[in-house]
């Protein structure tokens, strides 16, 4: 029998709030969070901008010695899962920390500090610390929230980039349904790097303003970074300690383009494909689907397929159901990307907000649905999509779902 | 609060079903790539595996004159274009190549015939702990040499991890699941684990699941620095010696193996060959320090016991233990506390000792374990010249074993502190 599985917890970093009500409060009153690059020196580059994180004080979270120690990826990561774990209210009485797993997404990891080694290294600058290498892996993040709380349970990372963390939630649930945990802490953190900013830059997927998701001038994407945090917990499991459920996770959908190394199918079949799987998981009919949360990265051919895909499924009632492409506000987090989206999605089916999509000013005939543009709206949500997908066309879809103990 | 949770468990649970999840499926393994140090394809590995032949051989392709290491379990040259079509091999680069060509010799061994198959209900589980660290390598020096100018796109979309899964997808049309796990020493177990479930769960039919590595320069000199190699005891080229007194760290390796894994059912229909059944996972983890094994063995054993259902029939472990002090004491401990007084009856065996130590090993090292279980015969754990007192198991030593396993564990385990444990099962074909 399937296990019933609830979001128990919440955790965020993001360029447009550092923690969820901050977060939450940016999403809804439409706030960009797009800025001049700090984190390396982008002068060189056509563009200059990216969803950076700013006033996060480490030394308010850390030693100076973790400092040191943890890459900005890593910091990310267990600032979001300390706000996470303290919602869940896990860190009160004798958790069975046997039965606590975790599992990530990864994107650029901790490449950051990676390449802090190897520029002093290749430049024979001075000696590099071989510290630096620890984030060289893509499971270190995972590791430190882990070893820093004592969770003994199942413990990955999944490494599909752009899903990653989208990814990682499906394959969290199924270690709550495989029985080998009841409780697990999925989502994802990345850091901005100076690898993957030059790359989508190289490949021309970056817009020099602002990401305007579905918008007829859209260019491509902004880089951002975060992490987003979420707490799976069995349901029995969460009522048995009382635990303030924020939502219900109903199943995924994961599956591949199988067709081009960057390109999405242009034709929205893989889209298609991904959300009637992740649908026919959850056990809910498209009618039942109130708003999506989009990948919506802004980059011309993305928006054009998962529009297709989204009108594939849906048909006539796709251009009734709210859209929301939040990537204008927080940029695309690569590998925490989905890990905010899905704190975002469930965060509408709590309050029956859904937040809008910035920018958004001249419409493109290609994109033709009611993207919610620059106002958040009021519904009463019952059931919430959220999409992700990755370069070399790897999509997933999540299924979310108000709770109600019925 | 009471009233509530009566009234949730009286509630009906029909409308979470999917068609096909009230039953559960068996899994069995039908087909095997295998792309190693030490053999490519299924009958050139098993042999040098059971005659214990060493992939260990001096670096070669880069300079290590400045390392205290110089050796490593290195891929023979390959001819990938008899695995791959010209085309498409030149949008990949070398990892790429090595784990599409292990899922080209799977699908032979299967007797699949790809345009038969529902694409959709197909899919690829991959494990890889370091994916492209030769094509991010080239990148960041060409950005670092050049700026914004030398960032290469055509490097860029290779450099990401699941580059290697989208080139299976695109190259076979394998539609439905596909997913790449990184999580160092156990990337690969958690590929097999993912793909066991969901084949179990009825939600697809034929699963591609493992992975593997490349060794590359900079994943060199990055083990090194982190003063993971074994730097041998001076004597010129040593492989591995897992459990051995005098063990003092792990010599690396690359290559890539593929399960196919299908449902019973399936697999029946089309009268394939079944090498075992994939009948339990386990998993735990440990949090003894960033790079640090399980150090008392308990996550490991819970793993292990998680994993087999019947563990009085385990008759086989095939170990992680990579030549490290700390963990190949830590799974003895491990397999001791699951065991008891079995554990002597219990034969144990480093493939690793052969292959080199890599973070997708566990993909090759099922291939073998398949094989033994089908084959009744265990591969030896070479170098391993004098047990030490904290190992005290039943290593198989210097020469491959004649034994009938009923069923057999493999052990995956990260530094870090992922610990999976798989359990494969003898086939009954009557």
């Amino acid at each position: 029998m399937k296990k019933r599985v609830v979001i128990t917890g919440l955790g965020v970093v993001s360029a447009v709030g550092n923690n969820l009500p901050e977060f939450w409060n940016s999403l809804v009153e439409g706030k960009d969070g797009t800025k001049e690059i700090t984190v390396f020196d982008p002068s060189a580059y056509r563009t200059r901008i990216a969803a950076e994180v700013s006033h996060l004080d480490p030394e308010a979270h850390f030693s100076k010695k973790e400092i040191r120690r943890l890459s900005r990826c890593d910091q990310f990561g267990l600032i979001a899962f300390r706000e996470a774990w303290k919602s869940a209210r896990l860190d009160q009485g004798a958790r069975d920390k046997e039965r606590v797993g975790v599992v990530l997404g990864a994107g650029s990891g901790g490449i950051l500090s990676v390449e802090k080694y190897f520029r002093d290294f290749y430049q024979g600058r001075k000696k590099s610390s071989p510290s630096l290498l620890t984030s060289y892996s893509l499971a270190t993040t995972t590791d430190h929230i882990a070893i820093e709380s004592g969770l003994k349970g199942p413990r990955t990372t999944t490494a599909t980039v752009c899903s990653s963390s989208s990814a990682s939630i499906g394959v969290a649930c199924e270690m709550i349904q495989m029985g080998l945990s009841d409780v697990m802490v999925t989502g994802g953190s990345d850091s901005l790097c100076e690898v993957s900013y030059s790359g989508f830059n190289s490949l021309k997927l970056v817009d020099p303003e602002s990401c305007k998701p579905f918008d007829k001038r859209r260019q491509g994407l902004v880089i951002g970074e975060g992490s987003g945090i979420l707490i799976l917990e069995e349901l029995e499991h969460a009522l048995n300690r009382n635990a303030l459920i924020h939502a219900e996770f109903l199943g995924f959908g994961i599956c591949a383009d199988a067709y081009h190394l960057t390109a999405p199918e242009p034709n929205g079949e893989g889209v298609e494909r991904v959300i009637r799987i992740a649908l026919a998981h959850a056990g809910v009919s498209p009618e039942e689907v109130d708003t999506i949360n989009a990948h919506g990265t802004a980059t011309p051919f993305n928006d054009i397929a998962e529009t297709r895909g989204v009108k594939r499924v849906f048909g006539e009632r796709a251009k009734e159901i709210p859209i929301s492409g939040i990537k204008s506000m927080i940029g695309h987090c690569l590998g925490s990307a989905g890990g905010i989206e899905a704190v975002a999605t469930v965060m509408t089916l709590e309050t029956g907000i859904i937040p809008p999509t910035i920018h958004y000013e001249v419409p493109d005939p290609l994109c033709d649905l009611n993207y919610t543009p620059n106002q958040s709206l009021r519904k009463d949500v019952r059931v919430a999509l959220s999409n992700s997908f990755a370069f070399g066309g790897n999509n997933v879809c999540l299924v979310f779902k108000k709770f109600s103990s019925e | 609060m009471e009233v509530y949770n009566k009234t949730f468990r009286n509630t009906p649970n029909s409308e979470l079903q999917t068609p096909n999840s009230p039953k559960a499926h068996r899994v069995v393994i039908t087909g095997l790539g295998i792309v190693s140090s030490i053999g490519v394809g299924k009958e050139g590995f098993w042999e040098n595996c059971l005659q214990g032949v060493s992939g260990t051989k001096p670096i070669q392709g880069f300079d290590v004159s400045s390392y205290r290491s110089r050796s490593g379990a290195q891929l023979p040259e390959i001819d990938f274009k008899a695995f791959i079509k010209p085309a498409n091999l030149r949008r990949m680069d070398r990892i790429g190549k090595i784990v599409v060509s292990s899922v080209r010799l799977a699908i032979d061994d299967s007797g699949l015939n790809l345009k038969e198959e529902d694409s959709s209900r197909m899919g690829i589980s991959i494990g890889t702990g370091l994916g492209s660290s030769d094509t991010v390598d080239q990148f960041f020096r060409s950005l670092l040499k050049e700026g914004p100018i030398g960032a290469a796109p055509l490097l860029f979309q290779t450099a990401v991890p699941n580059a290697i899964t989208s080139h299976c997808a695109i190259e076979y049309g394998i539609k439905g699941v596909n997913i790449t796990f990184s999580h160092k020493e156990s990337s690969t177990e958690m590929a097999m684990t993912f793909a066991y479930h969901l084949l179990k769960e009825g939600r697809a039919e034929v699963l591609f699941a493992g992975g593997g590595d490349e060794l590359s320069e900079p994943l060199y000199h990055v083990y090194s620095m982190l003063g993971a190699l074994s730097p041998g005891r001076g004597k010129g080229v040593e492989g591995m010696r897992p459990f051995d007194q005098d063990r003092n760290g792990i010599v690396l390796g690359e290559g890539s193996g593929i399960l196919v894994l299908e449902t019973l059912e399936h697999a029946k229909k089309r009268g394939a060959k079944i090498y075992a059944e994939m009948a339990g996972v386990g998993l735990s983890g440990s949090t003894d320090g960033l790079l640090r094994y399980d150090l008392k063995g308990d996550s490991i054993a819970k793993a292990m016991s998680l994993a087999a259902e019947e563990l009085r029939t385990v008759d086989y472990i095939s170990a992680a233990a990579n030549s490290t002090p700390d963990l190949d004491r830590a799974e003895a401990l491990a397999i001791k506390k699951v065991f008891k007084e079995r554990t002597k009856e219990i034969s144990v065996s480093s493939l690793k000792s052969m292959l080199g130590e890599f973070d997708g090993s566990g993909g090759i090292r099922a291939c073998g374990l398949a094989l033994s279980l089908y084959h009744g015969m265990i591969p030896p754990t070479i170098g391993t010249e004098h047990l030490a007192t904290d190992c005290d198991l039943n290593v198989v030593l210097g020469q491959s074993k004649k034994k009938e396993i009923r069923s057999a564990l493999l052990n995956g385990c990260s530094n870090g502190g992922s610990n999976i444990s798989l359990w494969f099962k003898h086939f009954d074909h009557q």
